[in-house]
C-alpha cells in the first residue's frame, strides 16, 4: 500500500495527510443535508457499531441479572473488572500486537515516524512507555471504569436511574443510541479543557501527555482523576432517559473508544487492499501540539473556541499566532517578576 | 567572556549535538547541516532536560521529553510545552577544535 498516495512524510519520517480535518457536517449553518447523508455511514461505520455491539454483547453474557445487581457486592464487581481487563488487553492489544510489535504496516500512515519502544524515556515508569501505559491502564483505568459500571448497574437495579425498555420506548431510546456519541464529544470536550487549566494540567493530565508519541497502550493511560472525568461519561445516565445496554455503550465509547485517537496511524491496513480510517489526526495534533483540538471532530468545539487545528497551514499559522502570543505574555510576566525583585 | 575549548568538530553529527559541561553548569554545542557550530544552554526551558539528547534536525533541536522545539541559532522556543526561548552563546572553529565564547 503506498501511504504517499494519501499524504506526505517529512523528512524525519512524520506522515501527514493531505486533506485537512474536516469537522463533521452535523451543525453546519446552514443546514447540508447531502453532507450529512453522504457522511452518516462514517458515523457508524466501523468504530461505532464495534462500542454499541460490545455493549449488547455486555449485556447479553456478561452483566449479572438484576436481582444481583440490586446489591453491591465484592463477587459480581470482580467478575466485571476480569471481563473488563480482559476485553481491554485484547482490543488494545491487537491492536499493539498488529502495529507496533509486529509493525506489519510498517511506519505506513504513521503520524510520527519513530516508535516509542525506539527509545527510553524517564518521564515514565521503569523509562518504558508501554510498560507504564499498560500498568496504569489496568491499576486505575480499569479499576475505574468498573467502579463507575457497578455503580450505574447499581443504581439502574434499584431505580435510580430512569429506565426505559425498546419495546415500550423504541423511538426514544434509539435517539439517545443516536446522541450517544455527541454526549461524548460535549463531555469530552469539557473535561479536557477543564484539566488543561495549567493547576489540572501539571498534577493531572500531564500523565496523559507525557506521551507525545502516542500508542495504542497511551489511550488509558491516566491520572485516576482523568480516568474517573473520563470515564464519567456514563453518569449523564443517570438523569437521561435510557437504558443499561446504552449507558454501556456510552461507556465502552469511552473506555474502548479511546483506541483510534491514540492509534498513531491515519489508516490501518486490513488485508491487502482495505484501509479502515482511524479519524485520530485531530487528537495526534493534540498530543504534539498541547493546546489545539480539545474535542475531535464531531461538535466544531474546537472552531467555536478558536482552538482548532486541521493539519493544514492556515491552522498551523493560528496557532502560532496564539503561541506567539503566549510567549509574549510569559516573556513580559518574568520582566515584571524581575523589575519587582530587583527593586526589592 | 571567555573562550574555552569544548570538543572537536568531529565529535559532533552533522545535525547533531553533545553536551558540554563547563563552570558547573550544561550547554548543548550543535552542528548544522551546513557545518556552522552553534550553543545553547544545555536544558530545556520547559522542564530542564538535556537537549543535547533530543533529535536535532536543521537548525531545531527537540527535547527529547516532550518535542518542545527551539531554533539552536537563535534560542527562540518554537513549539509549545516551550515558551521561554533558550540562552545562546558565540561558537566557531579553529583548526577543527570548537570554542565557545561563555559568560
Amino acid at each position: 500500500m503506498d501511504d504517499l498516495k494519501y499524504g506526505k512524510r517529512n523528512k524525519r519520517g512524520d506522515w501527514a495527510p493531505n486533506d485537512p480535518v474536516e469537522t463533521a457536517p452535523l451543525f453546519a449553518f446552514p443546514p447540508k443535508l447531502m453532507a450529512i447523508l453522504k457522511w452518516l455511514p462514517h458515523y457508524f461505520f466501523p468504530w461505532n457499531v464495534i462500542f454499541a455491539l460490545s455493549a449488547v454483547a455486555y449485556w447479553a453474557w456478561v452483566i449479572p441479572p438484576v436481582e444481583t445487581m440490586r446489591t453491591l457486592a465484592i463477587g459480581w464487581a470482580l467478575w466485571l473488572y476480569a471481563v473488563n481487563a480482559v476485553c481491554v488487553f485484547l482490543f488494545y492489544g491487537a491492536f499493539e500486537l498488529h502495529l507496533y510489535v509486529l509493525k506489519r504496516q510498517e511506519n505506513r500512515f504513521k503520524y510520527n515516524g519513530r516508535f516509542p519502544s525506539d527509545q527510553k524515556n524517564n518521564v515514565f515508569w521503569f523509562d518504558r512507555q508501554n510498560v507504564d501505559n499498560m500498568l496504569r491502564t489496568f491499576l486505575s483505568g480499569v479499576t475505574i471504569w468498573t467502579a463507575i459500571e457497578v455503580a450505574m448497574l447499581w443504581a439502574y437495579a434499584n431505580g435510580y436511574a430512569p429506565w426505559l425498555t425498546f419495546a415500550e420506548n423504541p423511538w426514544t431510546l434509539a435517539l439517545v443510541a443516536l446522541v450517544v456519541p455527541i454526549i461524548h464529544e460535549f463531555h469530552f470536550f469539557c473535561i479536557h479543557r477543564l484539566i488543561h487549566v495549567p493547576f489540572l494540567y501539571k498534577w493531572v493530565h500531564s500523565v496523559h501527555h507525557n506521551s507525545v508519541n502516542p500508542s495504542p497502550w497511551s489511550s488509558l493511560s491516566m491520572h485516576p482523576v482523568e480516568h474517573f472525568l473520563y470515564l464519567g461519561t456514563a453518569f449523564y445516565h443517570l438523569i437521561l432517559p435510557s437504558n443499561p445496554v446504552l449507558m454501556l455503550y456510552q461507556l465502552h465509547y469511552a473506555g474502548f473508544g479511546a483506541i483510534p485517537g491514540h492509534v498513531g496511524f491515519d489508516k490501518v491496513e486490513v488485508g491487502e487492499d482495505k484501509l479502515v480510517d482511524s479519524h485520530s489526526y485531530a487528537h495526534y495534533l493534540h498530543h504534539k501540539y498541547f493546546e489545539v483540538n480539545y474535542g475531535d471532530a464531531l461538535i466544531p468545539l474546537d472552531k467555536w473556541f478558536g482552538t482548532w487545528h486541521d493539519g493544514s497551514p492556515e491552522g498551523e499559522a493560528r496557532m502560532q499566532e496564539r503561541y506567539r502570543r503566549r510567549k509574549e505574555k510569559l516573556a513580559a510576566r518574568k520582566a515584571r517578576t524581575e523589575v519587582r525583585g530587583a527593586a526589592e | 567572556m571567555t573562550w574555552v575549548s569544548a570538543c572537536k568538530i568531529e565529535d559532533i553529527e552533522q545535525e547533531g549535538a553533545v553536551r558540554f559541561d563547563h563552570g558547573g553548569r550544561t550547554y548543548a554545542i550543535y552542528r548544522g547541516p551546513d557545518d556552522s557550530v552553534y550553543c545553547t544552554a544545555g536544558l530545556c526551558t520547559h522542564e530542564a532536560i538535556h537537549l543535547a539528547d533530543g533529535l536535532v534536525m536543521d537548525f531545531e533541536v527537540e527535547c527529547p521529553k516532550h518535542s518542545g522545539a527551539f531554533d539552536y541559532r537563535t534560542g527562540e522556543a518554537l513549539r509549545l510545552p516551550a515558551c521561554e526561548n533558550l540562552k545562546t552563546y558565540p561558537a566557531e572553529v579553529i583548526d577543527g577544535e570548537v570554542r565557545v565564547a561563555l559568560s
